[in-house]
């Protein structure tokens, strides 16, 4: 990265220079070129080399220092040395660090006697005996050039695949793909998954939830050909289903309430947009038309109000980013929020580092500083912040637009309660010396008071004609008219998170070594040139966003494929367990490449060719013999692919905290279904605030944990500790850790603890008086994992039970009753049902 | 004065339970397998190594540097005077009137180092520090600035400096964290100032408490149970082992569920390592006295600075102390320096005396800094503003060069005028003291190697011996 800078430096630092090069080196002094070999040589070694010699990985600004003919041609800025001349010779210049833009070693300036050996080197006459051409005969080809960039596999056109023929296993042709990789390995499939785990593992992937009792017994009572068929089918009608999967895009959008960051501003409107994603994934809005709603949704035209809406609330997605809100320098803040943007919308649609070029040309893919700053034109010149009056100030804040139909009309009186705010709360305060005044009967003192404070006296206090009494009402209702207006801010107008076009857009320019107040060349405003057609046409007049939400989905003439194959291979991923790129935000060269680029490439063939439908590819997953396989353990497999790459069984995987947190309120009975709106209504406008704060995000919503308050920094602690999405940033595959918080909060978490009480008493609602214990266990593991005990478990949970009543029936013979430990007994039962891998893993 | 004024009641419950973040340390995901993680101990220290742990005492709000460490007689003579920007190289025209320090300063020690009389016992701690006067940063902002304090960015979700310890170094101790954060700020980035970002979750810091909340309350989030006493925990525990074994051998082989049996006892063993750590009333009355615990206004951040030496004796590898927002003085910077000196001068000085003591100084570099310092000019007729452009931290203690006065300011205080130590300098510098190389000290994230002082920062080595 480092070296990189110099790059743009040299590229791009407006130096003349002088043709004129002493070129009479060879008669240099034996004691010159003493002084070189002993002295400059190894400096330039240790400190030079490793971006300026024939052996870099890149050669840094075109500059070869590992032989005199380099320094002499120089690089993309000219001649480095003017021998006898140190002042003017850019490599002292840069050395020396005299310039902010060339400075050189970049990460470390040299000692100052270093400086000194190479200023006296130069001034002596540079004498230099390394023979050598000075350009290589043929540089290195440059990563980021995007026409030879075209040959990674990713940005190939997608190749139209016959699936290959093979055994009787595949019934679809997903299976023919996966079977014929794994026969080359000669390994064969795990049998079909039983029923029990398939339905468990098909609920959860595609509802976020296990099935509950009914809908088990209905499964599993229904020997129809089609069975399975027809229950994947009611699963993807159900709401449910883009809840899963509208928070699997939440992942990539760094969904959240609150700013984060410096700041953490409240984001009172965001679930709106949330609530959009999931309506727009139940009724299967085309993934491409998806997009172009989440890149310009504002911009697009609307047959009617809510249509409008729909699509303004969907461009959140610009909006919803993470910003350094009380950074000083406008100009700053407004390249950081682009390349928030960039970086967001590369890695999310195109699986692709794009903010890796805003320093210099990308390191290791195919895009040069011009393509980042073509599109980071089109950000600038797009507003997604504006000030509006919050605590105190006028604040830079995420933009809001009005919704419904007079959506335009920007709330006055809810800002002017918040200007009028600190004035009331004034008053009320004298308001109430006033009455403390008139309690010391002080009328002179009163007088004086009201004289102050006019509009913090009632009128009828200064008649003293009134009673004390009379009085007293009169400024007490006083009091109570301004504690109501304190307490009552007027309902804040619906609106949401919208960007908008800037009236004047414009190009930007690049900004050297990607610092804000460097400006090198202007860009137009564009795409990406690796995959086509860089000269887009954008209309002056338009921020070029609309544009660009077509060309991301344009298979013909954009990246359409490219973006269809990083979302097939997402939904492959939440299915199965594992990307067929593993790296499922990073399809660059750095990335890992497909284990199955057929499939791959079949897959989002499948997506553009059935409009874009994710239902339909998430079916065709689904209902193939690979997704069935059972999660068998085969040793000789095992010591061939002990990864599983090659699918001859079915990844087992850990429920997401989501799904952790609704299982064991399902078994309870306490979810609610009901989807949520805003869960920040109670917040104010800092989610955290800077010193104590009882006004915390709740968590104690019984409604599906998707809804429950994402604050940035401040997630449910749930949240925290078993690896959802960090907030901050677009999360295509989220961690997978094992650590001692998560086993302290299952042991320990209130929550935990109070789903596993409710589910007890459950329990022993639906329990008859005669019921045994082992009746009971058996109730409780069909009610918690969808299954009865084996005799084993039967038999360990049964002594467990009677132990621990001896024990508190010991411990506790006076103050408990023979209810209470029961209750308190199969809490702890259940409660280790929620712990058990039975429970927390989906095989 | 603080910068924004901000509801002030207190939830207990809730502020404890919000406290808990990333407990844990081991390298479970060695035995997990998962994908992600690695080992704690993955990268093994490529220098020599001076110091074995680090204790970082925050002071949240920014002290005013020209008021404690670094006198500055011309204020005293232009008193009220306005600071030319030409004065001091930034443009032109006047940044503000010129406010003296009221305070006295002296030197201290045989190192003769300057500190103002609000350390009465710190000042005889002179001779082990290394007072370094020539801090910079940016961000102008109490978020910005401890952003960059604690993670090196602002703009950008980035592992904390004790994250990046812990993933270097690992954990001493099998049954504690490597980072501990005692009352860590909620605000200004809040959690993620020992966030670990992108690094496994095993290097997030674990928090005590958090700021506001008086540390003698403070506790680690689900830490123990009280519905169930430990012996029926134990057995309870013992039944969802035996399940998950059962499950296990139905199954043959699976990491994660080998992973999670291990996890389980680490979570039940760190349930009474923990609380034998924090639990203060093992300690001699005598070492209360020399943290000034039990007497005001010494008590809380006595408690805390003893708790810090409690975890580095067990190994723990980042500790970091914070005080609660209480040193952002726009207004009253007299009175508000000498209040919250007096909380702090005591339990500091005993915590390098009582480290001395039991050896542990020879291995903890003890710093002492905030996000930034405080302007020579005047605010709201007697307090100062932020100021990022120049202020003084100190380190004591393992690998530190004691007795020295590093770098300098102008006549005014303003901006660093000899040897500037950046924010990102001091980062790789306290890398370097632990053996860490911060320009190896990476991790493959998103396509390409991050580090914590990203493409900048160079080590210090004057402050260090």
């Amino acid at each position: 990265m480092a070296q990189q800078r110099f790059t743009a430096v040299l590229a791009f630092a407006a130096v003349s220079v002088s043709i004129l090069v002493q070129l009479h080196v060879y008669s240099a002094e034996p004691a010159q070129i003493s002084f070189f070999e002993k002295k400059i040589r190894p400096l330039l070694i240790a400190k030079c080399y490793s971006c300026h010699s024939a052996e870099s990985e890149r050669i840094a600004g075109g500059l070869l220092l590992d032989r005199r003919q380099g320094w002499v041609t120089g690089g993309d800025s000219g001649p480095a040395v003017h021998p006898g001349d140190a002042d003017n010779s850019l490599l002292i210049q840069a050395v020396r660090y005299d310039a902010p833009g060339l400075q050189m070693p970049p990460d470390r300036k040299l000692a100052d006697n270093e400086i000194a050996l190479l200023e006296r080197w130069v001034q002596i006459g540079a004498a230099d005996p390394r023979d050598g051409p000075g350009t290589l005969p043929s540089m290195q080809a440059d990563p980021s050039d995007p026409v030879s960039g075209r040959e990674h596999w990713a940005f190939r056109p997608l190749s139209d695949f016959v699936p290959p023929a093979t055994s009787t296993w595949a019934t679809t042709a997903i299976d023919q793909f996966v079977d014929a990789r794994r026969t080359e390995a000669r390994l064969d499939p795990s049998p079909q998954a039983d029923r029990q785990t398939l339905l468990r593992r098909v609920f959860v992937q595609l509802t976020g939830l296990p099935p509950t009792i009914q809908q088990a017994e209905a499964y599993l009572s229904d020997d129809r050909p089609d069975a399975y068929e027809r229950l994947v089918d009611q699963l993807l009608q159900s709401p449910q289903f883009g809840e899963q999967w509208g928070r699997h895009w939440l992942d990539l959008a760094r969904y959240a309430d609150s700013n984060g960051l410096d700041e953490n501003f409240l984001f009172r409107e965001a679930w709106r947009y949330r609530n959009y994603v999931i309506d727009s994934i139940n009724a299967d809005l085309p993934f491409d038309q998806f997009l172009i709603e989440q890149i310009a949704g504002d911009l697009l035209p609307a047959q009617s109000t809510e249509q409008r809406d729909r699509q303004r609330t969907a461009a959140g997605f610009m909006v919803i980013g993470p910003k350094v809100l009380l950074g000083n320098d406008a100009e700053q803040r407004k390249m950081d929020v682009a390349d928030e943007q960039i970086d967001t919308i590369g890695r999310a649609i195109l699986g692709q580092t794009l903010g890796c070029a805003r320093c210099h040309d990308h390191k290791f893919d195919p895009f040069p500083t011009a393509d980042y700053y073509a599109l980071a034109g089109i950000m600038t010149s797009t507003q997604v912040m504006e000030t509006r009056y919050m605590l105190g100030q006028q604040r830079l804040m995420e933009q809001l637009i009005g919704l419904g139909t007079d959506g335009e009309q920007v709330d006055g009186a809810y800002e002017q309660y918040w200007r009028d705010r600190p004035q009331l709360q004034e008053r009320l305060t004298q308001a109430k010396t006033a009455i403390a005044l008139l309690e010391k009967q002080d009328n002179q003192a009163l007088a004086a008071h009201a004289k102050k404070h006019e509009d913090a006296v009632a009128p009828e206090v200064l008649d003293l004609d009134n009673s004390t009494e009379q009085r007293k009402a009169a400024q007490q209702s006083l009091i109570d008219t301004l504690n109501q207006l304190i307490t009552s801010p007027p309902a804040i107008p619906p609106r949401a998170m919208v960007p908008s076009d800037l009236a004047t857009p414009d190009d930007e320019w690049i900004r050297l070594a990607g610092q804000f107040d460097r400006k090198g060349k202007q860009i137009p405003r564009g795409f990406l040139s690796v995959l086509g057609s860089p000269n887009a046409t954008i209309p002056p007049s338009a921020s070029g966003r609309l544009e660009l939400a077509h060309w991301l989905t344009d298979p013909r003439d954009g990246a359409g494929q490219l973006t269809a194959r990083v979302f097939a291979n997402r939904v492959w991923h939440h299915l199965i367990g594992r990307g067929i790129v593993r790296t499922v935000d990073n399809f660059g060269r750095t990335g890992e490449a497909p284990s199955h680029p057929q499939l791959l490439d079949y897959l989002a063939n499948r997506l553009i060719q059935s409009g874009w439908s994710v239902k339909s590819l998430v079916r065709e997953v689904v209902t193939s013999e690979t997704f069935k396989m059972s999660s068998q353990h085969q040793a000789a497999a095992e010591l061939v692919d002990p990864d599983n790459n090659l699918l001859w069984r079915a990844h087992r995987r850990r429920m997401t905290p989501e799904t952790f947190r609704d299982a064991m309120l399902m078994a309870a009975e306490q979810l609610d279904l009901t989807p949520m709106n805003s869960t920040v209504w109670y917040l104010g406008d800092q989610a955290t605030a800077v010193g104590a704060n009882n006004n915390r995000r709740r968590t104690d919503f019984p409604c599906r944990s998707l809804y429950l308050p994402i604050i940035r920094n401040d997630l449910p602690e749930l949240f925290d500790v078993f690896d959802f999405a960090d907030p901050h940033a677009v999360t295509g595959m989220r961690p997978d850790t094992m650590v001692a918080t998560q086993g302290l909060f299952v042991l320990n978490d209130d929550s935990v603890m109070a789903a596993a009480e409710s589910t007890a008493y459950r329990l022993f609602e639906s329990a008859t008086p005669q019921c045994t214990d082992s009746v009971k266990v058996q109730s409780l593991f069909e009610r918690v994992l969808g299954s009865p005990p084996t005799p084993q478990q039967r038999v360990v949970f049964a002594d467990f039970i009677q132990q621990s009543r001896q024990e508190l029936l010991s411990e506790h013979n006076q103050d408990l009753t023979e209810i209470d430990i029961e209750k308190q007994v199969w809490t702890m039962a259940c409660h280790a049902l929620f712990a058990s891998s039975r429970f927390q893993i989906i095989e | 004065m603080r910068c924004h004024q901000f509801l002030r009641s207190v939830d207990r419950r809730s502020m404890l339970r919000e406290s808990g973040c990333g407990f844990g340390s081991l390298a479970l995901a060695a035995i997990a397998g998962t994908k992600n993680v690695d080992a704690a101990s993955s990268f093994s220290p490529v220098l020599p190594a001076r110091a074995k742990r680090i204790i970082f005492l925050f002071m949240w709000g920014g002290p005013s540097h020209v008021d404690l460490f670094d006198p500055k007689p011309r204020l005293t003579k232009e008193d009220g005077k306005p600071l030319q920007a030409e004065a001091v190289g930034s443009g032109t025209g006047s940044l503000g009137q010129l406010l003296a320090s009221p305070f006295k300063f002296s030197r201290h020690g045989e190192s003769g180092i300057w500190m103002s009389e609000l350390f009465p016992h710190l000042s005889q701690q002179a001779d082990r520090m290394c007072v370094i006067r020539s801090m910079h940063t940016e961000g102008q902002a109490h978020g910005e600035a401890l952003l960059r304090l604690h993670t090196g960015q602002a703009n950008l979700v980035r592992p904390s400096v004790g994250a990046w310890v812990s993933y270097g170094l690992g954990s001493e101790n099998d049954n504690l964290p490597a980072f501990i954060t005692i009352s860590p700020p909620r605000g200004h980035g809040g959690v993620q100032n020992y966030g670990c970002a992108f690094l496994p979750s095993v290097h997030q810091g674990t928090a005590i408490g958090s700021a506001e909340t008086p540390i003698a309350k403070a506790a680690v989030s689900n830490l123990g149970n009280d519905r169930i006493n430990p012996s029926m925990q134990r057995s309870q525990l013992d039944l969802i082992q035996s399940l998950n074994r059962q499950h296990l051998s139905r199954l043959g082989a699976d990491k994660q569920i080998e992973g999670l049996i291990e996890n389980y006892e680490l979570a039940f063993r760190m349930q009474s390592e923990m609380p034998a750590a924090m639990d203060l009333n093992d300690e001699t009355a005598e070492t209360h006295a020399l943290y000034g615990i039990g007497s005001e206004p010494t008590d809380n951040f006595g408690r805390q600075c003893l708790l810090a030496r409690k975890f580095a004796e067990r190994g723990v590898r980042y500790i970091q102390v914070s005080t609660d927002y209480t040193w952002d003085h726009h207004k009253q910077v007299k009175d508000g320096s000498v209040t919250e000196c007096a909380k702090v001068d005591r339990p500091i000085a005993g915590l390098l005396d009582d480290l001395a003591a039991r050896g542990l100084l020879d291995e903890t570099l003890v710093l002492w800094g905030a996000e930034f310092g405080r302007t020579p000019t005047v605010e709201n007729g007697d307090g100062r503003n932020h100021h990022p452009r120049g202020f003084t931290v100190w380190m004591a203690g393992a690998g530190v060069q004691a007795g020295l006065t590093y770098g300098a300011t102008d006549e005014f205080g303003y901006a660093p005028v000899e040897n500037p130590v950046h924010m990102h300098d001091l980062h790789a510098t306290l890398l370097y003291a632990l053996g860490l190389d911060h320009e190896k000290l990476t991790y493959r994230h998103a396509g390409r190697d991050f580090r914590l002082t990203d493409v900048y920062g160079n080590v210090v080595h004057d402050v260090l011996c």
